[in-house]
């Protein structure tokens, strides 16, 4: 302390209070230390305590004419009073925090043409008036005579966002509002980075399939984004391709977090209504609520196939349908490849195949994928177990031998650059839509006894095909 | 953004608030106060955690730095910042259990105050009728659009609780039991929230952690290392002094307020309350505060209209 700082706060009041009895107290103290010592001294002649304890005192006395609160606005707590040696400064970590101040108005923005509609809101592009800058504005669907307040999926998504800073993350600047401050449904405006394209419209228009170096960028970045999130506690839970955005320099980003929340450790009991239909994860339908970041895995998994076909891999048409698509495509669950299942609130409703030979009834994502490496499917195959602790987590997969094969990823500048559809007429092809709080749907007595009837007639195993770089 | 720091106010939005305050700096206490009591009575009352119930009083906090304490209704303000926690949380409570433990609050029977006279639980005078509740909770939602903008939806707050018993498991106090240690630890942590100084709003809660077992361990005669043990925890000498101050003259300042100001502590504060006080004191709300309060009756008026 020999710098002798000045406080921030040497002018409060209860700072002089304070001061004024630390100074008591901390005289007391040495005094009594003093004294102690000077006992110590007569008893056992010690040379060394002796001449420790006579600076001390005479320090003291300094003090009580000394205005100066470097000592005072600290505490005294222990014996050893402030010498010179115990000054040494350390490094203490300081958290780079901002502060809050009220939102700004949504008039700093100009509007240019909306972009969509989703299931949480309008998303239009428009412009900072003062910067120029693009941005993409989300208007929060708000029901005016909702009994609830605001909707808590806006809520979280704010919360949400305001904690995540990766680069394949779509990143809020800040959250303007409407006007009407005093009205309980006034507009709330998410400002968002303008990201030109989603990877759902551009798998639709583009004529040629993504080469595979191209999938594996794609997959790599989804995949560093998702490890992100779950780091932070975040669930997506709804992750598909048309959340995903593209940018012109290869940039995938991960959008609409209406349906992600925060999770604890332990987990809270969660709504297994969640995640748009075809990206949803067995376990899910089955109505598991005690699940966790391999819903989102069953997603990336979804999302794989889909980048390499173009195609959405499992377009059930209902809760029912879904189901039987994903056991179609990656086998019944038996007690050996999903040992919980049974226990969870709709498989009891299940009626599956007895006594199907293995080969039969298990995955055909080999057969569906030919053109796919061995390490390709193996990735593939577990992104897609029916066991949820199967599936590897986000970190696990960055890791995965398919990304160090050749092709190796191609490099996000050497992306091919593809025609706005900000703007343009939607061409959409039906897509479900991210499920809405309510009821979830029992799945009702379901027979699957049949669906793997005629399999074995199914061409098997796979082909050849030129390989693209 | 870390998950063990907060958005702290800056100097010069406190100064601002200091000296553009329509009330007197002790009444601006007392209101701070009283509020974050009233809160933490309905948390327990609504049988929320103390976990939701402490992030409610700092959301009333990080508001009331940005906007005048008499704007609204300090029970409404009240109400609306643990309602909008509690439904970001695990535990959504409903307007309409918030509007109950808020009308028994304010009542005559509220045990929240203790008066000399036995308590006679008394169902209609808390009762509320469809039209009472239907009010409310209009003013609460309006409240709660309005406290999300003030703090530009700055919900994220962390609270040094568990902090602190982290830091308590690296520190051996001799002679004392750790339980002892700890639940001191914690009550100076909680008395934190109602601190006029708004704390939890100008410190981080590592420090708050570190100066609330320095309170503890001093309090119950720990010894505690001998040299600066709360650099381990990211705290300098003169925050730590700070805080330990603050936390320990707060016991002092109330009774210094309930001397001063005798309706206080009597029942719910409410807006008209301060202004009988203020004309006491010859004083009276001026022009700048007259108009919120006139647009605030004005919004309600056409609320009801609706």
């Amino acid at each position: 302390m020999s710098s002798k700082p000045k406080s921030r706060w040497a002018n409060t009041a209860e700072d002089a209070e304070f001061e004024a009895r630390l100074k008591k107290e901390k005289e007391e103290k040495r005094r009594k230390k003093a004294q102690k010592l000077q006992e110590e001294e007569q008893k056992k002649q010690a040379l060394l305590a002796a001449s420790s304890a006579t600076p001390r005192t005479a320090e003291a006395n300094d003090d009580d004419g000394d205005d100066n609160n470097q000592d005072a606005s600290a505490p005294s707590n222990t014996n050893d009073t402030i010498t010179p040696s115990s000054s040494s400064s350390s490094a203490l970590l300081r958290f780079d925090v901002g502060t809050w101040k009220p939102c700004r108005s949504v008039d700093h923005y100009d509007k240019l043409n909306d972009i969509e509609e989703g299931t949480y809101g309008f998303v239009a592009r428009a412009t900072e008036i003062a910067s120029g800058r693009v941005v993409a504005l989300k208007r929060l669907k708000l029901e005016p005579g909702d009994p609830n307040g605001l909707p808590v999926t806006g809520l979280r998504e704010i919360q949400i966002l305001k904690k995540c800073r990766h680069r394949n993350v779509v990143a809020m600047e800040e959250v303007v509002v409407g006007n009407d401050l005093s009205k309980p449904d006034n507009s709330i405006f998410l400002v968002l980075e303008f990201v030109e394209h989603d990877l759902k419209s551009i798998l639709q228009d583009m004529p040629e399939p993504f080469l595979s170096s191209e999938v594996k960028r794609l997959l790599l970045q989804l995949t560093a984004g998702v490890s992100y999130l779950h780091q932070h506690y975040i669930l997506h839970r709804d992750l598909k391709t048309s959340n995903l955005l593209l940018s012109n320099r290869g940039l995938l980003k991960i959008a609409d977090f209406g349906m992600a929340r925060l999770v604890g450790d332990p987990r809270p009991k969660l709504t297994q209504l969640v995640v748009t239909l075809w990206y949803r994860a067995p376990e899910l339908l089955l109505g598991a609520r005690d699940y966790g970041a391999a819903v989102d895995m069953w997603s990336v998994g979804c999302i794989m196939g889909e980048l390499i076909t173009r195609e959405p891999l499992l377009q059930g048409s209902n809760e029912v349908d879904q189901i039987s698509k994903v056991f179609e495509l990656c086998g019944v669950p038996t007690d050996d490849s999903w040992p919980s299942f049974r226990r969870l609130p709709n498989a009891r409703s299940l009626r599956l195949p007895k006594h199907t030979p293995p080969q039969a009834s298990g995955s055909v994502i080999r057969a569906r994928f030919p053109n796919l490496t061995a390490a390709g499917a193996s990735l593939l195959n577990s992104l897609l177990s029916l066991d949820p602790d199967r599936r590897p987590s986000a970190a696990q997969m960055l890791d995965h031998e398919y990304f160090r094969q050749d092709p190796k990823p191609k490099p996000e500048s050497l992306f091919p650059t593809f025609p706005s559809k900000a703007g343009q007429e939607r061409r959409r092809r039906h897509e479900p839509d991210a499920p809405v709080r309510g009821q979830a749907v029992a799945l009702g007595d379901v027979d699957f006894s049949g669906i793997f009837q005629g399999r074995d007639k199914e061409e098997r195993g796979a082909g050849f095909s030129l390989r693209m770089v | 953004m870390s998950l063990l720091a907060n958005p702290l106010a800056t100097p010069s939005q406190l100064y601002h608030r200091a000296s553009s305050s329509s009330l007197p700096r002790e009444l601006d206490e007392a209101v701070f106060v009283a509020t974050q009591c009233l809160t933490q009575a309905a948390g327990r009352l609504l049988q929320l955690p103390q976990s939701v119930t402490a992030q409610a009083n700092v959301l009333l906090a990080r508001f009331w730095l940005t906007e005048s304490p008499m704007a609204h209704e300090f029970s409404d303000a009240s109400a609306a910042a643990i309602y909008l926690v509690a439904k970001l949380g695990p535990l959504p409570r409903s307007p309409r259990d918030v509007s109950n433990v808020y009308a028994y609050l304010s009542s005559a029977n509220s045990a929240l105050f203790p008066t000399d006279e036995l308590l006679k639980d008394d169902p209609r005078s808390y009762y509320q009728t469809e039209a009472d509740y239907y009010a409310f909770q209009q003013r609460m939602l309006g409240l709660e659009a309005r406290i999300l903008h003030s703090i530009g939806f700055e919900t994220h707050v962390s609270l040094p609780h568990s902090l602190a018993i982290t830091y308590l498991q690296t520190l051996d106090f001799l002679l004392q039991p750790r339980t002892t240690v700890s639940l001191r630890t914690i009550q100076y942590l909680n008395t934190a929230l109602l601190s006029p100084q708004m704390l939890y709003i100008t410190h981080q809660p590592n420090a708050l952690a570190t100066a609330a077992i320095y309170n503890a361990a001093r309090d119950l005669g720990a010894k505690m290392p001998e040299h600066e043990w709360w650099e381990i925890f990211d705290v300098d000498r003169e925050e730590l002094g700070f805080l330990v101050v603050a936390m320990r003259s707060l016991d002092g300042w109330m009774q210094k307020l309930k001397d001063e100001f005798p309706s206080f502590g009597s029942k719910v504060l409410t807006r008209s309350m301060v202004e009988e006080e203020l004309a006491k004191r010859g004083l009276h709300v001026g022009n700048g505060d007259q108009a919120p309060v006139d647009a605030e009756d004005e919004v309600m008026r056409m609320m009801d209209n609706r």
